[in-house]
C-alpha cells in the first residue's frame, strides 16, 4: 500500500551543480561548477598536478549553506 | 414571582436562535463544506494551470531556439500534448504484454520522428531533451484536464463527495506536479538526474571497455571481475533514454555462448517517507519500473534458463528521481559498486558468467 504514496520529497531551492573532474593517475579530484556539454564519463580537462587528461566522474546538485 | 421580562425575551430569542443555527448546519452543512471544498481545489487547480502553460512554454522555447525547429513548434507542441494511447484491450489477457509493448513503442517512435521531422538538424541528445520535457508537459497537461473535469462536474452537481475526494487528493497532485516541473531545468541541460543512477554505475564499469548495440540505445561492454566475466548493459548515454533493457537482458542470456550465470540490477527505487536518500539496498528479482513489460520480458527471460536474480537499489524520493542528481546519490555509486563485487564474490565462482544490468534514464551520463 505505502508503495502505492512513495515519498514526493521536500520541494528542492535552486541548488548550484558540480562536476567532479578525477585524475586516472594521480587519483586528484577537482571540483568546478557545470558547464553545458558536461557529461559523466566524458573527458575533462587537463590534471592540474599531474597533467594527464582527467575524466568526469561525477555532476551532482548540492545545497550550498550560508554561513 | 415570575422571571422578569428582559431574560424571557433574551432566553427565547436564544432558543430560537440556537433552533435556526442547528437548522441550518444540519441543512447546510454539506453546502458550505462543499463551497470550501471548491474554493479550495479552485486555488490548487489555478496552481496547476500555472505549472502545465510553464511545462508548455518551456517545450515550445527548447525545439524553437535548442533545436532550431524549421517551422513554428507551438502547433506542434499543443498537438503533441494532446497525443494519446489506447491501451490494448485486456477481456482476454493471453498476450497483453506484447500489445503493450507494441504500442507504447509506436507512441516513442512517433514522437521522435515528429521531432526529428521538425528540426532535422538536431542531434540526438536534443531529440531525447525534447521528448523527456515533452512527456512532462503531456503528463501536467494531463492531470491538469482531469482535475478540472472533476472541478465542473463538482461544480454542476454541487456533489460534496465528488469535491471532497478531489480536495483530499490536490495536495499530493500539486506536490507531485511540482516535481515535475522541476525536472525539466535537468532536462533543458542535459544533467544526470536521480533515476540515471543505475547507468552510473554500469557506466563506471563499461569505461574505456568496448561498447556494442545490443538494441537501439541500447549497449554492452564486457569486463572481468576476480576471474569472473561480466557483460555490463545499459542504455545509450548521454541521451535521455532507458535503453531497451529487456531485449538486451533477453539477447546477452539466449545466447548460448555466454551461459549467464546470474543476472544483478541495479536500479533507482522510490523512498518511504523516513528513509534515507542514497540508502543502498538488496534484494531479489528484477529491479526495473515502468509498465511492466520490461519487468516481464527480464523474469520471463531468467526463469526460462532458471538464472537467480539479485537487486539493489539506491532510495530516493520522487523529486530526487527526476530532478538533478543529488550529491548522496551521486556518493551512492561507488558505494552500489562494492555491493556489486561482493555479491559476485559470494554468490558466483571463478569462471562463471555474469549480466548486469543498469536500469534508468541516462541522461548526461556516458559509458
Amino acid at each position: 500500500m505505502a508503495q502505492m504514496f512513495p515519498s514526493i520529497g521536500e520541494k528542492r531551492p535552486k541548488m548550484p551543480v558540480f562536476t567532479i573532474e578525477d585524475c586516472p593517475q594521480c587519483g586528484t579530484k577537482t571540483k568546478r561548477a557545470f558547464k553545458l556539454g558536461d557529461f559523466v564519463y566524458r573527458e575533462g580537462g587537463e590534471c592540474a598536478k599531474c597533467h594527464a587528461k582527467t575524466i568526469i566522474s561525477m555532476i551532482y546538485a548540492e545545497l550550498i549553506k550560508v554561513q | 414571582m415570575g422571571l422578569p421580562s428582559g431574560g424571557l425575551t433574551t432566553t427565547v430569542f436564544y432558543v430560537i436562535f440556537t433552533i435556526i443555527l442547528f437548522a441550518v448546519s444540519f441543512l447546510w452543512a454539506p453546502r458550505i463544506q462543499a463551497y470550501t471544498a471548491l474554493n479550495d481545489v479552485k486555488k490548487n487547480l489555478e496552481k496547476l494551470q500555472v505549472l502545465k502553460d510553464a511545462s508548455r512554454r518551456e517545450a515550445i522555447g527548447y525545439v524553437n531556439t535548442v533545436m532550431k525547429s524549421s517551422k513554428d513548434a507551438q502547433a506542434r507542441v499543443d498537438q503533441f500534448l494532446e497525443y494519446f494511447t489506447i491501451m490494448p484491450v485486456d477481456l482476454d489477457p493471453n498476450g497483453i504484454v506484447g500489445k503493450i509493448e507494441h504500442v507504447t513503442r509506436l507512441q516513442d517512435d512517433r514522437i521522435r520522428d515528429e521531432l526529428k521531422a521538425l528540426s532535422p538538424g538536431a542531434d540526438p541528445v536534443q531529440i531525447s531533451v525534447a521528448q523527456n520535457i515533452l512527456e512532462v508537459a503531456t503528463s501536467l497537461n494531463m492531470i491538469f484536464k482531469i482535475v478540472r473535469h472533476f472541478y465542473i462536474q463538482g461544480q454542476k452537481t454541487k456533489s460534496y463527495f465528488i469535491l471532497v475526494q478531489l480536495q483530499m487528493i490536490m495536495p499530493m497532485l500539486v506536490q507531485e506536479s511540482e516535481a515535475l516541473m522541476s525536472a525539466v531545468d535537468a532536462f533543458k541541460q542535459a544533467q544526470p538526474i536521480g533515476d540515471g543512477l543505475g547507468p552510473m554505475v554500469a557506466g563506471k564499469l563499461m569505461v574505456g571497455k568496448e561498447k556494442v548495440t545490443v538494441e537501439r540505445e541500447t549497449v554492452y561492454a564486457v569486463t572481468e571481475y576476480k576471474g569472473r566475466k561480466l557483460f555490463v548493459l545499459k542504455a545509450e548515454g548521454p541521451m535521455g533514454t532507458v535503453g531497451r533493457p529487456q531485449v538486451g537482458v533477453e539477447k546477452i542470456i539466449n545466447d548460448p555462448n555466454n551461459k549467464i550465470s546470474t543476472v544483478i540490477m541495479v536500479d533507482a527505487a522510490l523512498k518511504l517517507e523516513g528513509e534515507n536518500t542514497g540508502e543502498v539496498a538488496e534484494g531479489i528479482g528484477a529491479a526495473i519500473g515502468g509498465i511492466g513489460v520490461e519487468k516481464f520480458r527480464i523474469e520471463a527471460a531468467a526463469t526460462a534458463k532458471d538464472i537467480p536474480m539479485y537487486a539493489i537499489v539506491v532510495k530516493q524520493s520522487l523529486i530526487d528521481a527526476i530532478s538533478v542528481m543529488k550529491k548522496e546519490i551521486a556518493e551512492a555509486t561507488d558505494k552500489t559498486i562494492e555491493r556489486v563485487n561482493r555479491l559476485v564474490e559470494e554468490k558466483t565462482k571463478e569462471g562463471d558468467t555474469v549480466l548486469l544490468v543498469g536500469v534508468g534514464n541516462t541522461l548526461g551520463v556516458a559509458q
